[in-house]
C-alpha cells in the first residue's frame, strides 16, 4: 500500500538509492541471528582448543582416540543433508511441489539418521568405553558439550523442517514468497557446515 | 531523477506503520512502539539504579571503618558483587542501548520503528525478570567473586552463583537480539537520503555498538553457560583440580567483557556529540573522524581483552601486543576529545544542564582514560592490579563517563520523552552535587590504591581510614545529586514547562516533530538531504511542512 | 565383509557423491544474485570441503593424531 513516501527531491543523486534498496529485513535479521549463534560455537571451540592444548596432549592419558571411521560416515549422512535441502529449495522456486517434498523428507530422515548415529556414538563411549560428560574430566566435558550443543542444533532443525515441509502443504508459501523456507535452508547449512569445523577438531586434527 | 513513486515492499519495511494502539496494555505495558520501550528500558533501569546505588552505599558504610562490622565479610562480598553485575548489565548497559538507542536512533534516521517490533518487545520483557533473578541470588546465597566471578571463587560460592549465571545469560539473549535489532535497522531503514556520512553521530555510536552487544555478549552466554553447567552438573571446565582451567574463563569472560566497556562509552560518545553542536550552536568539528573513531575503537575493543590478564600468569611476548593495542585506543579516543573541544572552541555556549553535564563528562572521561593508559602499561598495572586504583579507573570511565552521559542525555530528550522540559535550577543542583560528590569519592581511590590498598575487601589497615571515610561521606553527597536528580524528574512531569517539538533548537530529525512524538513518528517520511550539524544553513529535510500542523491528518496503518 | 568395512565403504561413496554433487550445484548457482544465494554458496562450498575431508578420513589419511584409535 503506497502511504506517505515524500516526495524525492530531484538533483540529489544519493536521495532515493537506499530506499530502492529497502527490502525483506527478516533475510538480514535471520543471518544476524547465525553469525551470533557462530559465536556461541566459536567460544566454546576457543575453550576446548584452549583446554585440549594446556599440556597433557590429546586425547588425555587414559583416553582412547574417537572411531573416525564411524563419524566419517555419519558426517557423511549429515553434508548429504545439506544437499539435499538444496535440492529442496530449488525445486521449490521453480514449482515443483512433489520434488521438493520428497528432498525435504530425504534432508528429515537423513537429519534424524545422524542424530541416531550420533546417539549410537555416545551410547559406545558410555558403554564401553565409560567417557561421560562430567566423569571424564575435560575430554568427556568438552566432547559431549560441543556435539551435545551441536546435536540439539541439529534436533531442533529436523522439527523446524517437519513444520515447514507441514507449512509448505498447507500453501504458506508461494513460489516467490517463502522467506521461511530460505531461514530453514540457511539454517540447516549453518548446522551442516559448523558440523565440518567440529568433525575436523575432535576426527581428524 | 525522475519523482520516485512510493516502492512496494515485503513485510516489516521502512515505511510500514503499526495501528494505533487503544488499550492501555498494548500501548504502555505490551507495547511494540519503539518509543515505549526505550522509556520502559530508562525506567527499568533507574530502578534497578536506585538498587545498585543502595548496595554501593552499604558497602561505603562497611569501609567507614577500617575494622568494618556493619556486615559479615561473605555478606560484603556478596554487596559488591551484585552491586558490580547490577550496574553494568542492568542500568548501564540497558540505558544507553535498550533505552536511549530505543527511543532516539529510529527518530533519527526517520525511521517509523525498529525493524523487528515484536523481537524489541521480547528484549525488553527478559530484562526485567533477569533482573528479578539476579537479586534472587540474594536469597539463596548470592554470588561472592566480584562481577567478574572468577573461579575457583565463582565455583565454590553459594546457589546463588548459578542464579547469577542464567540472570546474566538472560540479559545477554535480549542484548544479542538488540543487537541484531538496531544493526538491522540501522543499516536498512534509514530515510531516503540519509548516507552513512550524513547519519547523525548518536546513530553512528549506536551502529558501532550493535555489533558489539551482538558477537560480544554472544561469548560471555557461552562462558556463563560453561560455568552454570560445571556448577550444576559437575561437568570440568574451569576447575584446575580435574584438569580445567581458571585462565580459560578468564579470556572467555573478557573477550566479552572488554567490548561491553565499549558498549557501555560508544553510545555515550554519541550523546555528547549531539549535545555540545547544539548548544555551542556550531556544527561538530571533524564529523568523518568521530564517525571513524568509534568504528576504531569498536574494532580494537576485541583485540586488547587480555590487558585484564597480565597478573594471570600469560607469555610475556603476549603482554606487549596487548599493552601497545591498548594503547592504541587512545588514539581514536583522543581524537574525539579533541573535536569536542574543537566544537566548544568560539562557540555560542548555552549552559543548559545538559551541557554541564556534558562539560562535565569530558573532564571526568578524560581523566578516567589517561589512568586507563597507565593502566595499560604492563608494569605499572602489575603494581596496581587488584587494587583500589581499579575501583577509581572504572568508576571514572563508567560513572564519569557513561553516567554523566547518561544525565547529559536525559536533561537533553526528556523534552522529547515528556513534553514537558525538566526543571533547570534543580537540574544544576543535581550537577553540583553530583560532580562535586563523584570527584571527591573516587580521586582518593587513586591514592589508595597506589599505596596498596587491595579492592574487594571488607576490612583494611587502619592508615587508609582517613580517605575511606572521606570517599564515604563525599558517597552520599553524590547520592543526594541522584535523588535530586530522580525528584526532579518525576516532579517535572507535572510542572516542567511545556517543551514544543524543538526546545533546544536541536537540527537531527527527532526535533522536528511534535513531543512527545506520535506513534507513527513521522507524517511523511522526510528526505535527508545533509549531514544535520550546519548551523549556518536551513534545515536539510524535505517534507515535513506538516508535521507540527494539526490539521494534516495522521499516516494511516496498512494492512492490519 | 564385517560391519566395520561396509561403514567404511558408505562413507567412501558417499563422501564422493557429496562432494561432486555441492561442487556440481555450487557451480550451477555461481551467478544467482541476492544475499542468501551469495550465503548458499559459501554453504555449499564447505560442504564440499566437509565431503573431501569425510572421504580422507575414511581412507585413514586424516585422523591419526595423538594416542591409538
Amino acid at each position: 500500500m503506497a502511504i506517505s513516501v515524500s516526495q524525492i527531491p530531484h538533483g540529489d543523486p544519493n536521495v532515493d538509492q537506499l530506499y530502492a534498496e529497502t527490502r525483506d529485513l527478516r533475510l538480514n535479521g535471520f543471518l544476524l541471528f547465525m553469525v551470533s549463534d557462530l559465536v556461541l560455537f566459536s567460544s566454546i571451540i576457543f575453550a576446548y582448543l584452549y583446554l585440549r592444548n594446556s599440556g597433557q596432549g590429546w586425547p588425555p592419558p587414559g583416553f582412547s582416540r574417537l572411531d573416525v571411521a564411524f563419524a566419517a560416515f555419519n558426517s557423511v549422512v549429515l553434508f548429504g543433508s545439506g544437499v539435499t535441502m538444496h535440492f529442496a529449495l530449488e525445486n521449490w522456486k521453480h514449482g515443483n511441489f512433489i520434488k521438493f517434498a520428497n528432498w525435504m523428507v530425504a534432508t528429515i530422515v537423513l537429519g534424524a539418521g545422524f542424530l541416531s548415529g550420533q546417539g549410537y556414538e555416545y551410547w559406545t563411549l558410555y558403554q564401553k568405553m565409560h567417557v561421560s560428560w562430567s566423569g571424564s574430566g575435560i575430554f568427556g566435558a568438552s566432547f559431549f558439550t560441543l556435539t551435545g550443543m551441536h546435536g540439539f542444533h541439529v534436533f531442533a532443525g529436523v522439527i523446524y523442517l517437519t513444520v515447514l515441509l507441514l507449512q509448505a502443504t498447507n500453501g504458506k508459501y508461494t513460489q516467490h514468497k517463502h522467506f521461511g523456507l530460505t531461514a530453514g535452508t540457511l539454517y540447516w547449512h549453518f548446522v551442516d557446515v559448523i558440523w565440518v569445523l567440529l568433525f575436523s577438531i575432535f576426527y581428524l586434527f | 531523477m525522475a519523482v520516485a513513486a512510493a516502492p512496494t515492499h515485503g513485510g516489516g519495511v521502512a515505511d510500514h506503520i503499526h495501528p494505533e494502539p487503544h488499550s492501555f496494555i498494548r500501548r504502555y505495558i505490551f507495547s511494540i512502539d519503539h518509543k515505549i520501550i526505550g522509556i520502559q528500558y530508562i525506567v527499568t533501569a533507574f530502578l534497578f539504579m536506585v538498587m545498585g546505588g543502595l548496595l554501593a552505599e552499604l558497602i561505603r558504610v562497611q569501609l567507614m571503618n577500617h575494622s568494618g562490622t556493619f556486615v559479615k565479610p561473605d555478606t560484603f562480598n556478596e554487596l559488591y558483587s551484585i552491586h558490580g553485575s547490577t550496574m553494568v548489565w542492568l542500568v548501564i548497559i540497558p540505558l544507553l542501548t535498550g533505552g536511549f538507542g530505543n527511543f532516539v536512533f529510529p527518530l533519527q534516521i526517520g525511521a517509523r520503528d525498529v525493524a523487528f517490533p515484536w523481537l524489541n518487545m521480547l528484549s525488553f520483557w527478559i530484562f526485567p525478570v533477569a533482573g528479578l533473578m539476579l537479586y534472587s541470588s540474594f536469597l539463596m546465597g548470592a554470588p561472592v567473586a566480584g562481577w567478574t566471578e572468577y573461579p575457583p571463587m565463582s565455583l565454590l560460592g553459594g546457589p546463588g552463583t548459578s542464579m547469577w549465571a542464567a540472570a546474566i545469560f538472560l540479559i545477554g539473549v535480549s542484548s544479542t537480539l538488540t543487537g541484531i535489532n538496531f544493526l538491522v535497522t540501522i543499516l536498512k531503514m534509514r530515510a531516503p537520503g540519509m548516507t552513512f556520512t550524513r547519519m547523525p553521530l548518536f546513530v553512528w555510536g549506536q551502529l558501532a555498538t550493535a555489533p558489539l552487544l551482538m558477537i560480544a555478549t554472544t561469548a560471555l552466554g557461552a562462558a556463563l553457560a560453561a560455568l552454570f553447567i560445571e556448577r550444576q552438573f559437575g561437568v570440568p571446565f574451569f576447575d584446575p583440580t580435574r584438569g580445567g582451567s581458571p585462565v580459560l574463563w578468564q579470556h572467555m569472560f573478557w573477550f566479552y567483557s572488554h567490548p561491553a566497556v565499549y558498549i557501555m562509552i560508544l553510545p555515550a560518545f554519541g550523546m555528547i556529540s549531539e549535545i555540545f553542536p547544539t548548544f555551542a550552536r556550531k556544527p561538530i568539528f571533524g564529523y568523518k573522524m568521530i564517525a571513524f573513531s568509534t568504528v576504531a575503537i569498536a574494532l580494537l575493543s576485541f583485540m586488547v581483552w587480555a590487558h585484564h590478564m597480565f597478573t594471570s600468569g600469560m607469555a610475556p611476548f603476549l603482554q606487549l601486543p596487548f599493552m601497545i593495542l591498548t594503547m592504541f585506543i587512545a588514539i581514536p579516543t583522543g581524537i574525539k576529545i579533541f573535536s569536542w573541544v574543537a566544537t566548544l572552541w568560539g562557540g555560542k555556549i548555552h549552559l543548559t544542564t545538559s551541557m554541564m553535564f556534558a562539560i562535565g563528562f569530558i573532564a571526568t572521561f578524560t581523566f578516567g582514560g589517561l589512568t586507563g593508559v597507565y593502566l595499560s602499561a604492563v608494569p605499572f598495572d602489575l603494581h596496581a592490579h587488584g587494587t583500589y586504583f581499579i575501583v577509581a579507573h572504572l568508576h571514572y570511565v563508567l560513572v564519569g563517563g557513561s553516567l554523566m552521559a547518561i544525565f547529559a542525555g536525559m536533561y537533553f530528550w526528556y523534552p522529547k520523552m515528556s513534553g514537558r522540559i525538566m526543571n533547570e535550577f534543580w537540574g544544576k543542583v543535581h550537577f553540583w552535587l553530583f560532580f562535586i560528590g563523584f570527584n571527591a569519592t573516587f580521586i582518593p581511590m587513586h591514592w589508595l590504591g597506589l599505596l596498596g590498598m587491595p579492592r574487594r575487601v571488607a576490612v583494611y589497615d587502619p592508615q587508609f581510614q582517613f580517605w575511606n571515610q572521606f570517599a564515604s561521606i563525599s558517597s552520599f553527597v553524590m547520592t543526594a545529586g541522584i535523588l535530586v536528580f530522580f525528584i526532579n524528574a518525576i516532579v517535572s512531569l507535572r510542572t516542567g514547562k511545556k517543551a514544543g517539538a524543538n526546545p533546544w533548537g536541536a537540527r537531527t530529525l527527532e526535533w522536528q516533530i511534535s513531543s512527545p512524538p506520535p506513534y507513527y513518528n513521522f507524517k511523511k517520511v522526510p528526505a535527508v538531504l545533509a549531514a544535520p550539524y550546519d548551523f549556518a544553513e536551513p534545515l536539510p529535510y524535505r517534507g515535513l511542512e506538516g508535521e507540527l500542523d494539526p490539521n494534516v491528518p495522521a499516516p494511516v496503518a496498512a494492512g492490519h | 565383509m564385517n560391519i566395520l568395512s561396509i561403514e567404511h565403504y558408505l562413507a567412501i561413496i558417499g563422501a564422493i557423491i557429496v562432494t561432486v554433487v555441492a561442487i556440481i550445484a555450487l557451480k550451477n548457482d555461481w551467478k544467482t544474485p541476492g544475499l542468501e544465494n551469495q550465503v548458499f554458496k559459501v554453504m555449499l562450498g564447505l560442504l564440499a570441503l566437509g565431503g573431501v575431508l569425510s572421504f580422507f578420513a575414511a581412507i585413514g589419511v586424516l585422523g591419526n593424531f595423538g594416542g591409538k584409535a
